[in-house]
């Protein structure tokens, strides 16, 4: 039978954990392909997922593509697909198509300090290249990650940024005082300045909010980093994935396809409509 | 290979390719002309424009992609997803215009390359256009001649009439056309030298009687570039009622949307399906959280003109717009692609 770039695979939720309980709750699922069937990646692609009689939402694969046992995505519950995903346990089907996009260019990247920004739910793309950064560290020099949330509840993977503190400087941030947090307060962007990466041999890469982006990118520069040294990753509404249904362009670039991952030197040259 | 084939012959032709599903206009019960499967009653071969352009056979303004349901065997929910490709016998478009099959050229483009999409090609690779030059312009509104295509224009067709009077010159470009040819062989003609030189007249008169014109397209194109931040875009969106006619009725529009229908939620049993979608429309790029990066009439308008007129150009060379003219003749309130592309052109001039 010809290839069908449609047809979604079936794969099983193996795991689901309540990242964010409450108005922006986030969940991540690992999922298991039903068949054994085979889905190859770069960090930084996205798959298209489907609830069946629900519909399909594009969402960032999280895991490192050198795990080969499964795939993971941070959900936050927004739309009417991912609320129902919300809703899904242990055991449902799902549909997994994909992988879609550029990815991150991240053997362009040996040799290179990497520095890692987040904001809320935008610490998922990233977690793919972290993981990925580590699994081969001899490759690169340094690694570091500043992330930050609205509240402490907001923050994702909190476990798992525990035990990361073990192998990299970790910097979190949250946006208002909390009576027991003792790390920075204030914006990521802002938290970018305090923290002072520096740009020599350095790629910083940046994925959270439009306006987080935004701010960071303008911070970045000031603390010196080049426009070919900061890279973000662009959202725009999706439904095809492969650049045909004609909604997720921004210019004559299709998200889905020619993205999302960008540098700041070929993004300012798009028109800004993301 | 080029023939002539006898206007009284005609019909005996079309009779001959009865294990084909033949596709010809045809007025409906309202009185409107567009592309319908052939009976056995009489079609006109005027020069017409339809209300849609046949794009809607080689991509039906609704098309099932798969079906899914669920199954409950004990307390064991299973479920299952079944892809439904079309199934389709071959399939020839009596009088396209050659405006017309330029459109499915482009839509060649979108829906082949690194992802090829297996709905489309199934139905494509079966079918062959058969198309008439316009000897007198079907629209007032066709502008074809602008935007590198001609009323005589070939590009994917696989056979191209010619009106000659008693007969009609017959050239086919491809293996289809030939196909199509050969059976009902008997009926065509080696064409006479003086029926080439007539061919090559009607030709070049015809492009003489197209009535608009959109000059210099190409440097409009580059032009556009920096006119992303124009105030045009909100002068010239003012009255538009975002009803989508522009989009839908165009020949080379291809914007779509896949959801899922419900048939029965429990046990769940419901098909998923692409349907036309355009840029005309709000929600066509509004993320969940409620932002949208085309939040207004003008933002919409320019998609629609640069994604035409600049991003196709810039992907594929090749102007997404066909000059066929529906947009102008049927947007209910007057808003024509020409004089946006006229002031584009004259603007800071
Ligand atoms: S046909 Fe006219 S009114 Fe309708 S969406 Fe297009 S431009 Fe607007
Ligand atoms: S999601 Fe369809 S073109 Fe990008």
């Amino acid at each position: 039978m010809e290839l069908n770039v449609y047809t979604p695979k079936l794969a099983k939720i193996v795991q689901a954990k309540d990242e964010v309980v409450g108005t922006r709750a986030i969940k991540t699922f690992r999922t298991e392909f039903a068949n054994g069937a085979r889905f190859d990646y770069r960090c930084g692609q996205c798959a298209m997922l489907s609830v069946f009689g629900k519909g399909e939402a594009m969402i960032s694969i999280s895991s490192s593509p050198l795990i080969r046992d499964y795939l993971q995505f941070s959900i936050l519950r927004t739309g009417r697909v991912t609320a129902a995903l919300h809703d899904m346990e242990v055991g449902d089907l799902i549909g997994v198509r994909g992988p879609y996009g550029n990815g991150f260019p991240i053997d362009e990247w040996r040799g290179k300090n990497l520095v890692f920004i987040g904001g809320g739910i935008g610490l998922a793309p990233l977690w793919s290249v972290v993981q990925t950064a580590l699994l081969r560290k001899s490759e690169f020099g340094t690694l570091s990650l500043i992330y930050g949330a609205r509240t402490s509840r907001d923050l994702v993977f909190k476990d798992e940024l525990a035990d990361l503190k073990s192998q990299m400087p970790v910097h979190l941030s949250i946006d208002v005082a909390e009576p027991d947090w003792k790390e920075f307060v204030g914006f990521v962007p802002t938290n970018v300045l305090e923290k002072k990466p520096s740009p020599a041999n350095t790629i910083a890469i940046t994925c959270g909010p439009p306006i987080m982006i935004k701010f960071v990118i303008k911070n970045l520069k000031d603390l010196k980093f080049e426009d070919d040294q900061i890279y973000t990753t662009v959202e725009n509404k999706m439904k095809c994935g492969i650049g045909k249904c004609g909604r997720c362009n921004i210019g004559f670039h299709y998200v889905c396809k020619d993205g999302p991952v960008y540098s700041w030197a070929e993004l300012k040259k798009l028109p800004q409509e993301y | 290979m080029e023939k002539t084939l006898a206007k009284k012959s005609f019909s005996q032709w079309v009779k001959k390719l009865s294990s084909w599903s033949v596709y010809i206009p045809r007025k409906d019960e309202e009185g409107r002309w567009n592309y319908a499967e052939a009976d056995s009653g009489g079609v006109s071969l005027d020069v017409l424009q339809t209300t849609l352009p046949p794009k809607k056979i080689l991509f039906p303004q609704r098309e099932v992609f798969l079906e899914f349901a669920k199954t409950l065997a004990g307390n064991r929910e299973t479920l299952e997803i079944k892809e439904v490709l079309p199934e389709v016998k071959p399939t020839v478009i009596i009088g396209a215009r050659p405006c017309e099959a330029r459109a499915a050229w482009m839509l060649d483009e979108v829906f082949g390359g690194d992802f090829k999409d297996a709905y489309y090609w199934r139905r494509r690779d079966q079918t062959a256009l058969v198309g008439f030059a316009c000897t007198i312009p079907p629209s007032e509104n066709c502008f074809c001649t602008s935007v590198e295509g001609s009323p005589h224009s070939e590009e994917g067709l696989d056979i191209l009439l010619t009106d000659l009077g008693d007969r009609y010159y017959v050239q086919s470009m491809t293996a289809k056309g030939e196909k199509l040819i050969s059976a009902a062989k008997e009926l065509f003609e080696e064409p006479k030298p003086e029926a080439r030189k007539q061919v090559k007249a009607a030709h070049a008169e015809s492009e003489k009687k197209i009535q608009r014109q959109l000059k210099d397209a190409r440097p409009i194109a580059e032009k556009l570039k920096g006119m992303f931040d124009s105030p045009l875009w909100d002068e010239e969106s003012m009255s538009c009622l975002r009803c989508g006619i522009c989009t839908y009725l165009c020949p080379s529009c291809h914007c779509f949307d896949i959801s899922d229908e419900v048939d029965n939620p429990s046990p769940l049993r419901g098909q998923r399906v692409r349907t036309w979608d355009t840029c005309q429309f709000p929600d066509f790029t509004m993320h969940s959280s409620g932002h949208n990066p085309r939040p207004d009439k003008a933002s919409r308008l320019r998609q629609r003109l640069l994604h035409k007129f600049q991003y196709f150009i810039q992907v594929y060379d090749k102007f997404m717009c066909v000059g066929c003219g529906r947009c102008i003749t049927l947007c209910p309130v007057g808003i024509d692609i020409i004089k946006v592309l006229d002031k584009v052109r004259d603007h800071g001039a």
